[in-house]
């Protein structure tokens, strides 16, 4: 049996030994079952180190790895050898190779492939291009990092393998991990295209920057990213089973063999300069551009064999993987023994920094619950978009606010609505045909992000084309909950599931299912000092319950009971006798996500009179406050 | 062609599947006869012109000859082609005298199976394949070398007929035995043999994709007379094999290397020397690069998504074809369904509720009605355009979502966002090539198809008359920069409006509550106004529905037909062409001049006027009623409901419990020629004190009457009076009202079959003649004039008069009866 050592460093090996035993057929599924085995182990994961937070310098290549991140394009079936045979030279002898899990065919040195022989089988494997989670917040990244054991000593049999430059280079090149260096992280936030990034040389920052300029073609190719200023690795995921299943933005973490032979980019580089007869231009059936974008070097954007692969359904480093396991369970009813308590201290504190306004606090909690749970026909149900209006004028109170935000949500992103964003920006994904690749927009997001709209910072002035497009494509994503990818002969229509929280001083130019202007008792004074004293106040364990409460309120099963709907059904019609205009079947819709979200916030997944009751007098509340607002026109 | 050349090349291997191929498809060329004659023979005389090297085939004819070479050819396909071209050009050699050196190709066509881009995989390579999908890019035509003269640099030997395979490929040695020259040849340009040679790329159909995925592509090879064929955006079935291209790297010799090359690559920085040994040293990638050779190219048909709802040179029969036997018989099913109509209309909305008519509206819009051309070749439009004008929150987006969601080719865009260029088409200036390139909007991207636009009256103006041309004449003309064009824009266009001021004023006609000019409106073959009500009975449902969805999520779609039945089975009923029938067509003249006659009888002073176009609508809305039952002839049934149809929509105002507080708007939905609804008074109510504004009081009963009824009963009450007024002479003329209506009971008695009906016609016909007095000005009242003129024998009558005036038609009413 192979030694802890074995599975993690040369997973290949076992791989091979699986292959000799059972030959190629069921192959992933075996392999599979065996690294499942391995990782149950108590925190045996934890020994695995992560792409996320290990520099790729000091990883060994064709080791066991692990990746988080979030699936951003999908690139035709790679055909392979899936099954080799290999011939030894001296002795004559044949013998069948496993081409699984990896891009290079190997043999030793004495052994030489036979490319011709009968017993090679071709089979296709799917290649994924995976970015880290985009707006994933700082904490979320350093717990993930904190609670990993494994000991990432840069490794010496590893560098020779290299040459010089290469090594030179991956030094500048790779990211900064974020243990080494988080005060390059700083806050998720697109900041003006226009300012010119800091000096920090972070991987993405470089990248953008030479993309403005746009003269020279750039040695490193854009990673991609759909948020800027995002850093981490690009990978490019093979994976060999269960590809269907997986879906465009879903969160996964892969786990599986590291290839990062330099020998990849050689091959690349050879028929881009090899290319003969009448496929002169395509004698390597790639372009340039797409060559750039399909096989970057590996030692920017590394290949990962995927061995096993799970969807993660949130990305809250201090809750366990799965809920649903009874370890789990019991968790996260030990935390909801005391979920008053933390709704009440979480209300009071969003609260204070809604400038002491209860009834916003209480609607942003809600929002920061919200999530889409059912789509029927073209009705995204759930869907809670939330616009504070009211804003202080002249302050950095959205940014301010953002932060504490930032310190609650496990992913979220700052998007300044300025005419310079929305005219230059690109917000929706839009496949690049010369590349062959979907160019990544702001709206690429996985579930449950939650998107700060900045309007306060919109001044008057032109919007271009893009600009209203982008206006536009925010307003269907507000709206309707999904965004319309690119694909220059059509638009296909993804559905999304994000919190879009709008900030503005007057009524926001985008319509949100949920307007709450913002009253606050006092004039805000001393901003940046209260959102200070806040910050300091969430620490250690209360901060960690709140995040744990977020995460799994957010997550909860919800059910209407009977007696509950024939109730709602006659205060419907009840309300509409006395009051018809108040009272529409949007309103409906919007009274019911207020009451489901109202009753997962306390911890209950059934919704109770008493529940429903406060639902209907926080939206009568606020209903009051939107019409007392100076109204410049009916819309609709 | 490389592989062309395979068997009369320097291969001595003799591949028997082949040559027997080779041998039974010769024959199958000079057997196979349709009708008596050789049906490849013309198709290969004309082979003969130099521009022609391609015999195109049909594999359901093979199949039909020789059943057993079908499935060769099938499985073989890679293996047997070159036999399969030498068999073309033996037989154009021995029918016609072709020159020998000539290269002949063949084309597939008619592979029964079809894939989808998805479905390629490693199982696949070599057979022969029909995948369809969109092309996404194509690269400019390039020779290909296809067989190379080589003159040996050393001793000048000609080396002919080198075949290539997928890469330029050198005599491996020179023929000549004394010389041993392996590297130095030229390749003599003359004397070699080129193809045409392209590659494009498609990339799967929307249609095809599975949620959440991003679609994939795959390179496609084409020669010959293959070349050319696809555009980029068009979506095309391409017939051939997939094949997995050798990496040339890999192939090529290290010396080898061209000076071909021009290209140095961005990522040169790169250096690999370092590593490269380790290419000698056996390591190798282990992927491939996968292409598809393709040897015909066709328009996709619609099924797939390729023409979508309209597919013009097919037939009903073709089609049928194409399904499945499955597919076929729920086709079948549905168009037997009696019940077809609701069904489809429940189906395509099934989270909207109520707003019947509007769906039906909608759903006839999607079948669509006839497009004709005239003798002077001016098209007539068969696409309906709609329009929903409504409060806010009555589901009219939702309305376009869904139409958006299900129709294959829509597009869904919002007034208020979009310039008129941006609907219609512009002319931007290529940033790589400065040259002007015409970019497709809204509109014509929707072509044949449907275009939603939200916010249709928040347009600015001048936009809206850009989309005049393309609502009628469905085309859109740009001249700018140089660039003039007439484009197609063959679409429905469905539209979203708000009344000014957000929400619709009943006292207002249709025209005074939204912002259209007539132009525009008129181009609207149906209107529909949805008003926010308030009703205990809707308000019910609606919660019901909304409480539903929220505790069941997405298992409460209930839907009779799912969204790909209904698909395939408005594909199939648009390619009907239903003709009018003679009943219908006399049906529908009688119709409009009902329509005709209620504009002019200035009943609807507020509405537009009833043109032409509204006839055309008719017209249109029962070839769609036709259509969606699957009938080749228009029946006065289907003129019935596109009538009544018309007449709804024209304005539609859904009227809760009639209250004779809000008689003025009862009024002005009567004037736009809605449902008509008559406000029953007491009985008691003495006549003579009626008048506009008279108070209102609580009514006991409703009587409904349709327009049409309250029009024909009208129109028959006047003519009875200028029948008498035209018998007496006299000055007075007129009738006495109680006379009327008696003249009225007897004319209808046979018809009645109670006394309680007797009543009630009599109820009625009391008030049509109050309306036609008080509301319409129709009938003139001559009680107090002729007290005056008669003051004689008027004391004692007083009281009769006035509960029983004498009436005239208004002298300046015409009837166009």
């Amino acid at each position: 049996m192979p030694s802890v050592e074995d599975w993690l460093h040369n997973p290949l090996g076992i791989i091979q030994g699986i292959f000799d035993q059972h030959g190629d057929s069921d192959l992933p599924q075996k392999v599979g079952e065996y690294f499942q085995n391995r990782l149950e182990g108590k925190d045996a994961l934890a020994w695995v180190p992560s792409l996320n937070d290990t520099p790729l310098h000091h990883l060994k290549p064709n080791s066991l790895v692990k990746f988080r991140c979030m699936v951003q394009d999908m690139f035709d079936p790679e055909f392979y050898l899936g099954v080799y045979e290999v011939t030894d030279t001296k002795l004559g002898a044949k013998s069948l190779r496993s081409g699984r899990y990896k891009d290079i065919a190997e043999c030793l040195p004495h052994q030489e492939i036979d490319l011709d022989s009968p017993q090679n089988v071709t089979l296709d494997r799917q290649t994924l291009y995976c970015v880290p989670v985009p707006g994933e917040n700082s904490w979320v990244k350093q717990g993930f990092t904190n609670s990993s054991q494994a000991r990432v000593v840069p490794s010496t049999s590893y560098q020779p393998v290299r040459n010089k430059r290469g090594l030179e280079e991956e030094e500048d090149q790779t990211p900064q991990p974020n243990n080494n260096a988080p005060s390059t992280e700083g806050p998720n936030c697109s900041t003006e295209v226009s300012d010119t990034p800091e000096a920090e040389n972070t991987e993405a920052k470089r990248t953008r920057t030479e993309d403005e300029a746009g003269a020279l073609p750039s040695p490193i190719p854009d990673l991609n990213f759909p948020l800027p200023g995002e850093t981490g690795p690009a990978c490019l995921v093979k994976v060999y089973q269960s590809s269907d299943s997986l879906k465009l933005n879903d969160v996964v973490e892969f786990v599986g063999v590291l290839s990062i032979d330099p020998a990849l980019a050689t091959f690349n580089s050879g028929t881009g300069e090899t290319g003969t007869s009448a496929y002169e231009d395509g004698g390597d059936m790639m372009d340039v551009e797409e060559q750039a974008a399909h096989s970057p070097p590996p030692s920017l954007v590394p290949r990962l064999h995927a061995i096993l692969v799970q969807k993660l359904v949130h990305t809250n480093p201090g809750l366990p993987v799965d809920l649903t396991t009874p370890a789990a369970v019991s968790g996260v009813s030990a935390l909801m023994s005391e979920v008053t308590q933390i709704r009440q201290q979480l209300c009071s504190l969003l609260t204070e920094a809604l400038l002491g306004d209860s009834l916003a606090a209480e609607y942003l909690l809600l929002h920061l619950i919200s999530s889409v749970y059912g789509r029927r026909d073209v009705v995204a149900l759930g869907k809670f978009s939330l616009n504070i209006s009211g804003c202080p004028r002249e302050t950095s109170y959205p940014q301010l606010l953002y932060r504490l935000l930032q310190d609650l949500t496990t992913k979220s992103h700052f998007l300044p609505l300025t005419l310079a964003n929305m005219n230059s920006l690109r917000i929706t994904p839009k496949k690049d045909y010369t590349a062959n690749r979907l160019l990544s927009g702001v709206l690429q997001l996985s579930e449950r992000t939650l998107l700060v709209l900045d309007e306060t910072q919109l001044e008057p002035g032109q919007l271009q084309t893009t600009g209203v497009m982008n206006v536009q494509a925010l307003g269907t994503a507000v709206q309707w909950q999904k965004v319309d990818y690119d694909f220059d002969f059509h638009k296909t229509e993804f559905p999304c599931n994000l919190r879009m929280l709008l900030l503005s001083e007057g009524r926001s130019l985008i319509q949100t299912d949920c307007q709450v202007p913002l009253q606050p008792p006092s004039p805000p004074s001393q901003l940046e000092n209260m959102f200070h004293r806040i910050q300091a106040s969430l620490t250690g364990d209360y901060l960690a319950k709140v995040r744990s409460y977020l995460t799994v309120t957010e997550l909860m099963e919800y059910t209407l009971p009977e007696g509950m709907q024939k109730v709602i059904e006659e205060d419907f019609v009840k309300m509409r006798s006395d009051d018809p205009k108040n009272m529409t079947a949007e309103d409906l819709h919007s009274l019911l996500v207020v009451a489901r979200l109202l009753a997962l916030s306390v911890g209950q997944t059934t919704l109770s009179q008493e529940v429903w009751d406060r639902a209907k007098q926080l939206e009568t509340e606020r209903k009051t406050r939107v019409k007392a607002q100076p109204q410049p026109q009916a819309r609709s | 062609m490389d592989v062309a050349d395979r068997a009369v090349g320097h291969n001595l291997v003799k591949d028997d599947v082949a040559d027997r191929c080779q041998k039974l498809f010769q024959d199958f060329l000079e057997e196979f006869t349709v009708d008596g004659e050789v049906k490849y023979l013309p198709d290969v005389q004309e082979l003969i012109r130099p521009e022609r090297n391609t015999l195109t085939v049909s594999y359901q004819h093979i199949e039909k000859n020789n059943q057993q070479l079908a499935t060769t050819i099938s499985e073989e396909y890679y293996r047997v082609y070159p036999s399969l071209c030498l068999a073309v050009r033996n037989f154009a050699r021995d029918h016609c005298g072709v020159p020998t050196s000539k290269e002949f190709y063949l084309s597939v066509t008619d592979v029964p199976a079809r894939h989808k881009v998805r479905e390629l995989t490693t199982g696949k390579v070599g057979t022969l394949l029909r995948i369809s999908g969109q092309v996404v890019r194509t690269h400019p035509v390039h020779p290909e070398l296809v067989s190379g003269t080589f003159i040996c640099l050393d001793c000048q030997s000609v080396i002919k007929d080198v075949e290539q395979q997928f890469k330029y490929t050198q005599p491996t040695i020179c023929r000549n035995p004394v010389c041993s020259n392996r590297s130095r040849f030229m390749l003599d340009v003359n004397k070699s043999r080129f193809v045409d040679f392209q590659k494009v790329r498609i990339q799967e159909t929307q249609a095809e994709l599975p949620r959440g995925s991003i679609p994939r592509s795959v390179e496609i090879i084409l020669r010959a007379e293959a070349v050319e064929m696809a555009q980029a955006g068009d979506k095309c079935d391409f017939t051939g094999t997939l094949i997995v291209v050798p990496d040339v790297s890999q192939l090529n010799t290290p010396g080898a290397r061209a000076e071909t090359s021009t290209r140095v690559k961005a990522g040169a920085g790169y250096d690999n020397e370092g590593v490269g040994g380790l290419k000698a040293l056996g390591v190798r990638e282990l992927s491939y690069r996968l292409a598809f050779l393709a040897c015909s190219v066709e328009a996709t048909n619609p099924q797939f998504g390729g023409r979508d709802l309209r597919g013009d040179d097919l037939t009903a029969e073709t089609i049928k074809k194409q399904m499945t036997e499955q597919e076929w018989q729920k086709v079948y099913e549905m168009s037997r369904d009696k019940n077809l109509y609701q069904n489809l209309c429940t189906s395509l909305f099934p989270t909207i509720h109520g707003n019947d008519e509007v769906k039906r509206g909608v759903l006839l819009m999607l079948f669509g009605g006839v497009p004709k051309m005239t003798m002077e070749k001016t098209g007539l439009r068969g696409d309906i355009n709609v329009c929903i004008v409504g409060d806010p929150s009555t589901a009219k987006s939702q309305f376009l979502k869904a139409v958006e969601q299900f129709s294959p080719r829509a597009v869904y865009t919002s007034g208020k966002a979009s310039s008129a260029a941006g609907l219609t088409a512009a002319v931007v200036k290529d940033e790589e090539s400065h040259e002007f390139v015409i970019e497709a909007g809204a509109l014509m991207l929707a072509d044949n198809g449907v275009c939603c636009i939200d916010e249709f009256d928040k347009m600015d103006p001048k936009d809206q008359v850009a989309i005049h041309e393309a609502m009628e004449q469905q085309t859109i003309s740009i001249t700018k920069a140089g660039v003039k064009a007439t484009l197609n824009a063959r679409t429905s266009i469905l539209a979203a409006a708000n009344p000014i001021g957000g929400r619709y004023d009943r006292t207002k006609s249709l025209k005074q509550n939204i912002t259209l000019t007539a132009p525009i409106m008129s181009r609207f073959d149906l209107f529909f106004v949805l008003v926010d009500e308030c009703n205990e009975v809707t308000d019910y449902a609606i919660a019901r529905r909304i409480v539903d969805l929220h505790s069941h999520g997405e298992a409460s779609v209930e839907r009779t037909y799912s969204v790909e039945e209904m698909q395939r089975y408005l594909m199939f009923a648009r390619q009907f062409k239903p003709k009018i029938s003679k009943e219908a067509e006399e049906f529908m003249v009688d119709e409009y001049r009902r329509l005709r006659q209620r504009d002019c009888s200035g009943v609807s002073k507020s509405s537009w006027r009833i043109t032409v176009r509204q006839l055309e609508s008719m017209i249109r809305l029962s070839e769609a009623m036709a259509r969606m039952y699957c009938q080749d002839e228009v029946q006065p049934k289907h003129v019935k409901e596109a009538f009544r149809l018309l007449n709804k929509s024209i304005i539609r105002v859904e009227q809760p419990d009639i209250n004779l507080g809000t008689e003025d708007e009862e009024q002005q939905q009567l004037d736009g020629g809605g449902d008509e609804i008559l406000s029953e008074d007491a009985m008691e109510t003495d006549e003579a004190q009626k008048s506009a504004d008279e108070p209102p009081s609580p009514p006991k009963k409703a009587i409904r009457l349709t327009f049409d009824e309250y029009k024909t009963l009208a129109n028959l009450l006047v003519l009875q009076m200028r029948r008498k007024e035209a018998e007496t002479d006299d000055g007075d003329g007129g009738m006495r009202k109680g006379e009327l209506v008696t003249w009225y009971l007897h004319e209808i008695e046979n018809e009645l079959e109670s006394e309680a009906e007797y009543f009630e016609k009599q109820t009625i016909v009391e008030k049509v003649i109050e309306r036609l007095i008080h509301h319409d000005h129709i009938l003139v009242e001559l009680s107090k004039i002729g007290l005056k003129k008669r003051a004689g024998d008027s004391a004692s009558s007083d009281p009769l008069q006035d509960k029983d005036p004498l009436l005239v038609v208004h002298p300046n009413y015409v009837i166009d009866a």
